[in-house]
């Protein structure tokens, strides 16, 4: 389920069967010119990326709003403003918090975190629209999905 | 000479012409009326319309296989190509069926087979749903309908499919 009014509707009545949340975190600057439209496309990507994750395993999943952050430093600060993110969130019967990123920087604050991270290696440049991409995004989506599932079980 | 010059006389052509331009009006307003009046039937209906899905039917077999296939879509804000997926196969009479891969749960993608504890039916990963092959849920799994069923067109040997629809009802 996605963050809109008809699926959150949806899983006011469904609470007990959604369990796992996934939290895609990506980077916002605009301090580094040559960078601007990396991470702007990675965004992009991850976004697709988290959706098609969801559109996969709508029924127990509910993908939240995308997380921003400043990414020239991760500082405890942030680690400890996604912790508030996930305490909100597991104040609800969720058990599963998954965190998506293409940022390298979060592996090293990992244990910090109160979920799993799942760190994609970032793909830089590319046309979002090409068949390369698509058939790309479908496979990680895959594994992904087995990576959760397996989770689950 | 002049008295072949005046067949028409002033009387005639005045008429011809009020008629005319009188009927060119009358028209003008008439034909968008009509066109009104008419225009569910011409509107092309991008949702009821069936989509070549590139596949053979003599490629499908008794065993359910997953198509997947874009279609145009509108909303109100964007137009987009949304993917959709069937999964496929050829019933005991040789007749096409086409099932909705999404679960009457709460929509997970259910799969041909998708647990080794079941095989011959479809399975929902996330809560357990089942189906049997022709898409009727199992009892006490937590789906309460069977699978949606696309309606479906065979045109020179190709599978065409539309939308999906309630059994039952289809």
């Amino acid at each position: 389920m996605q963050w809109v009014k008809q699926d959150l509707q949806q899983y006011i009545q469904a609470k007990e069967y959604v369990d796992t949340v996934i939290i895609p975190l990506i980077p916002f600057q605009l301090s580094q010119d040559a960078s601007i439209d990396i991470g702007a496309f990675q965004g992009e990507v991850l976004t697709i990326f988290t959706k098609e994750i969801e559109k996969e395993l709508t029924g127990r999943v509910l993908l939240v709003p995308n997380y921003y952050y400043l990414p020239s430093e991760i500082k405890d600060a942030e680690v400890k403003r996604l912790n508030l993110w996930v305490k909100e969130i597991t104040a609800q019967p969720f058990k599963h918090v998954f965190f998506v990123t293409f940022d390298a920087k979060w592996k090293k604050h990992e244990q910090l975190l109160d979920g799993t991270l799942i760190w994609l290696p970032g793909i830089k440049t590319g046309d979002i629209h090409s068949q390369e991409m698509r058939t790309f995004v479908n496979d990680q989506v895959n594994q992904i999905s087995e990576l959760i599932k397996s989770y689950w079980s | 000479m002049s008295e072949k010059k005046q067949q028409v006389s002033r009387r005639q052509f005045l008429n011809y012409t009020l008629t005319g331009v009188g009927g060119f009006m009358a028209a003008g307003m008439l034909v968008p009326m009509l066109r009104m009046a008419v225009d569910p039937v011409l509107q092309p209906s991008a949702a009821g319309e069936l989509v070549n899905v590139k596949i053979a039917v003599d490629d499908l077999t008794n065993e359910p296989q997953r198509v997947d296939w874009k279609i145009d879509q509108v909303d109100a804000w964007y137009e987009s190509k949304v993917d959709k997926a069937a999964w496929v196969y050829k019933d005991d009479n040789g007749d096409v069926v086409a099932l909705s891969p999404i679960c009457k749960h709460l929509g997970c993608f259910v799969s041909w087979e998708g647990s080794e504890e079941f095989p011959d039916q479809f399975y929902c990963p996330c809560h357990g749903g089942r189906y049997t092959k022709d898409g009727v849920n199992v009892p006490h799994t937590p789906p309460n309908a069977p699978l949606d069923v696309y309606e479906t067109k065979i045109k020179d040997g190709m599978l065409f499919l539309g939308e999906a629809k309630p059994q039952g009802e289809a």
